[in-house]
């Protein structure tokens, strides 16, 4: 990056089946974020909407009610990982000095984009290129998972009830359970790609989520006491040829892109797994998150499980992920989700986290994979004022 | 036996012959020495042209799910409830995903598969296919 770019500002509409308009809950994000940062519509110099099916220029719509101030709006779309992509273009606008402040709005409803896709593939008719449902691409995953090491459906469960207990603690969440979820509910829940149960399966609903970003300059300008937020590094990448490609039907492509991505990410960064104090993850499905242990190179091949067992990837162990709850608990509308992860790893490395803070977080991963495919990760950096 | 022919264009052969199974249309890169599942434009690895073939119909089962839906895209699967969903290593070296016949606890990862026409609809007598896989079984 050119420019050292910062988080100035996060906000949020909670995420859920609430039923509620793109319109209004990305107003409330987009408010929240600008409170947040401490600034007016009118000083964001280029705003990126992320969403994956709305209207036709609906982010363009959703910027007039925010302010008619001429800046410029870009609609992003990378499927799951759309509001991390958003995140990345406003910080390459600052990064590249064409932009002191830009804006990363996510939104969407994923249940009414599965009836509307519903509709298209209904007029189009049956295709031989379908894409498998993803809870039925990331199941076989974990099928072959279980051959190549053994790993039961507890530990799977281990991962999503965690998951569900870290979302207690996050008000956005769309999952908010009122008790300890256990390892027992999660497996008993319903089946719906063996090995997953639908408690293993990322909440759908809608939701909206923004990030605010700014160079050095602003950022301290902005900071009003409270340490900064740098985004060390910015890597997205799509697919490359591995044995066994899958061309058609595949949600995601090689697991590869994970490990490659992160690489790059930490290359960028100067820094490795050791540095980091909490991850973000794609765990649409628990298989991921496990997979996303050591692809990231927070364990060894093989050693997913392990962590799981030890409780080191819950808050309190040595390398918590998801820790708002991730896409299985907090939810995953689409558009907001990565911008979700976003807003959770800054108040972390505030220190703003309430009941779910990580102790001394000073370093967030954050990552994600969108449908297509492609793995979209960011760095964050607490530094000083 | 209803005549089978294939959904769209361009991704399968389905032989008139019975016993016979149908075979993917592929397109394979002598630059490479790859081949790739759908036809490809071009070499995705070296940039240089492919050549359209037929890629073998039987293969090994690396992985698959028994899923709690009935559709895969606009089309119903199995008996309206569940179907399972495979993936299948062609000797090739290309890997195609598709529903598998059978039932839960029918399937093992590294069993041979064979593939077959899977009807989609009809259109007068004539069935338009995608493509499955079933296992084989010792003797078949």
């Amino acid at each position: 990056m050119l420019e050292d770019v910062y988080v100035a500002g996060v906000g949020m509409h909670p995420f859920g089946k609430h039923g509620k308009s793109n319109k209004e809950m990305a107003y409330v994000a987009g408010k929240a974020a600008l409170k947040d940062a401490g600034i007016k519509f009118r000083d964001v110099g280029a705003l990126y909407n992320g969403y994956i099916m709305g209207d036709m220029t609906e982010g363009v719509a959703i910027a007039k009610d925010l302010g008619l101030t001429g800046v410029p709006v870009v609609h992003v779309e990378n499927a799951s990982a759309t509001g991390s992509t958003a995140f990345r273009e406003a910080c390459l606008r600052v990064a590249s000095g064409q932009a002191d402040i830009a804006m990363a709005l996510g939104f969407d409803d994923i249940v009414r984009m599965g009836q509307m896709m519903m509709q298209m593939y209904m007029a189009q008719g049956p295709r031989i290129e379908s894409m498998v449902l993803p809870a039925a691409f990331f199941a076989m995953w974990a099928v072959r998972r279980t051959h190549e090491y053994g790993t039961s459906p507890e530990i799977y469960a281990r991962i999503a009830a965690k998951n569900w207990n870290h979302a207690r603690y996050n008000p956005m969440a769309q999952r908010q359970s009122d008790h300890e979820v256990t390892i027992e509910e999660v497996l008993a829940s319903k089946p719906v790609a063996h090995p997953h149960t639908t408690m293993m399966a990322c909440a759908t609903g809608g939701g909206a989520a923004c990030a605010i970003v700014t160079n050095k300059k602003w950022a301290k300008k902005l900071a009003a006491g409270r340490p900064l937020v740098r985004v060390l590094s910015s890597q997205l990448q799509s697919e490359q040829y591995v044995d066994g490609h899958i061309f058609m039907g595949a949600v995601v492509g090689p697991s590869e892109l994970t490990r490659t991505t992160s690489q790059a990410c930490y290359e960028e960064a100067g820094l490795g797994p050791k540095d980091v104090s909490l991850v973000h993850v794609h765990d649409a499905f628990p298989i991921e998150e496990l997979m996303y242990y050591e692809l990231m190179g927070f364990c060894g091949e093989g050693e997913g499980e392990k962590l799981v067992l030890e409780g080191a990837t819950q808050i309190g162990g040595r390398i918590p992920f998801s820790t708002d709850g991730g896409l299985i608990a907090r939810g995953h509308p689409g558009g907001p989700t990565g911008l979700a992860q976003v807003w959770d790893a800054t108040q972390q490395l505030r220190g703003e986290s309430g009941k779910r803070q990580v102790e001394g977080a000073h370093t967030a991963a954050v990552h994600m994979m969108g449908a297509g495919s492609v793995c979209v990760m960011h760095m964050l950096h607490r530094e000083n004022a | 036996m209803a005549k089978q022919v294939p959904l769209e264009e361009g991704y399968l052969v389905i032989p008139e012959a019975e016993g016979e199974r149908p075979r993917l249309l592929g397109s394979y890169s002598p630059e490479a020495k790859k081949y790739f599942f759908p036809r490809r434009m071009q070499c995705p690895l070296t940039e240089t042209p492919v050549e359209d073939v037929e890629l073998s119909s039987e293969g090994v089962l690396y992985s698959w799910t028994w899923v709690l839906m009935p559709f895969m895209g606009a089309a119903k699967m199995g008996d309206g409830k569940a179907h399972g969903v495979g993936q299948i290593d062609l000797p090739e070296g290309v890997r195609v995903q598709a529903v598998i016949s059978g039932q839960m606890g029918d399937w093992e990862i590294g069993m041979p598969m064979g593939m077959v026409a899977l009807p989609i609809k009809k259109k007068g007598d004539t069935e338009m296919c995608s493509f499955g896989f079933e296992p084989i079984r010792k003797g078949e």
